[in-house]
């Protein structure tokens, strides 16, 4: 007999699990059947969530305290251990830092999720695949190299995209492919990271910066806008325009029902609510997605320097400025800015310290 | 409790079927931990075994242990009897007096053509050789019971013992070369009168499922890493329509049983696609 919770073997009669200190099943009170999430009036920021009673001691089954996911808000039943809308860890929730970036929850092996009728279990921890089990009528779509195995019976299609001109010049993917129930279809990407649940809310929108995106169930829209963000540098002759969060950003919206969106992050994920006005500093690769409201612009900085010979570019820093209301989340392992250290022939709107 | 029946009491690895004494925490042929409960997900994957760090398995007269998480290295203790082949290019450090020497394979030309190491290296015993990959991901520790034969990616294997018959077979049809992406050959390994050991590399996670006869799933070409050799695999394709330029297409991997299919997360890009 295994601990249902940590997985250790347990001890013939054993009413606690000697590895995590959980309360054996056969002795537990029977938890509720999981409900499909109610929908969320409104979004509620991440700062409301509460320290849920210690998981060693599982409450009496008469007291169901419902508390919200400090990722992603939804509501948490007192019997489960991962969130349903996101599949965070409840026990490692609410993990800030001084600073006021919350740590994306760690998440279980095997961790379910639910949408709808369906589900998504992600398995795996250096590549986790996104395994979704999608019911009749609801559906999924996903650029389609993103495609890990299908059931042979699953059909897939493609959707068609505006201004799928400007994306093939983007470098973005052209085809955007789905899939509808029933069936089971995972996904997973090319490279080590995270897999992010987003659970997008009723009326509510994030922007996520180009390639991150993974799948997204059918209720959500799906859209995207340019940045605006640019510089352009110049070496000898040759011109060069450059985008540090991208040409282009994808924008996923809700509609009636509570969607879901996965993302890929390259190493730890971090979020923080701006209050209006509220600026930060970020590097503009590790930004991973944005609510709409939060405005966002280069900024550079100069330090402080006793000698200003050493050309035009060696004492600039490039920053992306995040201006609240509003959530911004970044990851710690980002790609290499190119053209950052060239000289600068001109630039989108920008602030600029010199020290 | 009778000292009679204890002989009788022991666990069996699930991943590899190796019966171990009841008080081992790791599995004696495979590592896997025999205190953790498998994770399956619901469609019916199986995770492969996470070896915890530092587990030792025997094989032969040999050990290996697995050192590491995230890109784990596997160093093998051979025995004076015992000798492993492997593709040079994953060793990461040897005892200078473990002795080298070169497996004959024929259609090497071929082979070298279609980009893959024709040399196969033998390392013979006694003494230490350390293997690695160039790759975030998992050893996937495959012991071969007498009559197994099984399929797997070209490159994907890290490490194999000397008991087990190496050969590659060739994926047929053109569609498989240009488009499958799962290139043109296949390693296989037989295993004779004695079981031995088989190592393989999955980037990413590595999930098995077993299908039943008649059943088939379809992967990305890319994803693939092993199979028994009773499970045929034939590519299919699907178009992708955009309006214009006649859209793209897709190729999936239609996997049909009897038998084991192991696939990784960090799917292989191809040139081809």
């Amino acid at each position: 007999m295994f601990c249902e919770k940590c997985g250790s073997r347990l001890v013939e009669n054993a009413r606690f699990c000697g590895g995590c200190g959980a309360m054996v099943a056969a002795y537990a009170p029977a938890p509720p059947p999981i409900q499909p999430p109610a929908p969320v009036p409104a979004y509620v920021p991440p700062s409301v969530a509460r320290p849920l009673p210690s998981p060693a001691a599982p409450p009496p089954a008469a007291i169901v305290r419902a508390v919200r996911c400090s990722w992603c808000g939804s509501p948490l039943d007192a019997s489960v251990t991962s969130c349903p809308g996101c599949g965070g860890s409840v026990a490692e929730m609410a993990l800030a830092t001084h600073s006021g970036w919350l740590q994306l929850p760690g998440r279980k092996d095997m961790a379910k999720l639910q949408f709808g009728q369906s589900t998504c279990q992600i398995e795996g921890i250096y590549v986790p695949v996104a395994d979704f089990k999608l019911a009749p009528g609801d559906s999924v779509y996903f650029a389609h190299h993103a495609l890990l195995w299908k059931d042979s019976a699953l059909a897939i299609t493609t959707m068609p995209l505006k201004g799928a001109w400007k994306r093939l010049f983007a470098g973005m993917p052209l085809i955007m492919t789905q899939a509808a129930g029933p069936g089971h279809i995972a996904f997973s990407r090319d490279a080590p990271g995270e897999l992010i649940a987003v659970p997008i809310h009723p009326g509510q929108s994030v922007d996520v910066r180009e390639h991150l995106f993974l799948t997204a169930t059918g209720n959500v829209v799906y859209d995207w806008f340019q940045t605006g963000v640019w510089f352009s540098t110049k070496n000898g002759d040759e011109t060069e325009t450059h985008y540090p969060v991208g040409a282009f950003m994808d924008r996923f919206s809700g509609t009636q029902q509570p969607g879901l969106l996965l993302l890929h992050a390259a190493g730890n994920v971090f979020v923080r609510t701006l209050a209006p006005g509220e600026a930060m500093l970020v590097k503009p690769t590790a930004l991973i997605f944005k609510d709409p409201a939060v405005q966002m612009h280069l900024h550079f900085e100069h330090p402080q320097t006793g000698f200003t010979s050493w050309g035009r570019w060696s004492n600039r820093y490039l920053w992306l400025r995040v201006v609240g209301p509003g959530r911004v989340a970044v990851q710690s392992a980002f790609e290499h800015l190119h053209g950052e250290a060239s000289y600068m022939q001109g630039h989108s709107y920008a602030t600029e310290t010199r020290w | 409790m009778s000292t009679a029946a204890e002989p009788f009491e022991r666990l069996q690895c699930q991943w590899c079927q190796s019966l171990n004494e009841k008080s081992a925490l790791a599995c004696r042929s495979c590592g896997a931990p025999l205190d953790v409960r498998n994770l399956v997900s619901e469609s019916g994957w199986r995770e492969a075994p996470r070896i915890r760090d530092m587990t030792e398995i025997h094989f032969s007269s040999s050990t290996c242990q697995v050192e590491g998480e995230i890109v784990p290295v596997a160093e093998i203790n051979l025995s004076p009897s015992d000798a492993i082949f492997f593709e040079h290019h994953v060793m990461l450090w040897k005892d200078q007096t473990v002795p080298l020497t070169l497996m004959a394979l024929t259609g090497g030309f071929k082979r070298a053509f279609a980009g893959m190491p024709f040399l196969i290296s033998v390392a013979s015993g006694p003494g230490r050789i350390a293997f690695s990959r160039d790759a975030t991901g998992e050893l996937v520790v495959l012991p071969l019971h007498p009559g197994m034969e099984l399929d797997v990616r070209e490159h994907a294997f890290l490490l194999c013992s000397h008991q087990i018959q190496y050969s590659f077979i060739r994926i047929k049809g053109l569609a498989n070369i240009l488009f499958g992406g799962q290139g043109m050959y296949m390693d296989r390994f037989v295993t004779a009168g004695a079981p031995g050991l088989l190592i393989l590399h999955g980037y990413g996670n590595v999930f098995e499922r077993v299908l039943q006869p008649g059943e088939t799933i379809m992967l990305e070409p890319g994803a693939f890493l092993y199979k028994d050799s009773t499970v045929t695999m034939d590519v299919e394709f699907q178009k992708l329509g955009t309006g214009f330029f006649g859209g793209t297409t897709m190729s999936l991997a239609r996997m049909t049983g009897p038998g084991r299919v192991g696939i990784q997360s960090m799917y292989v890009h191809h040139k081809t696609e």
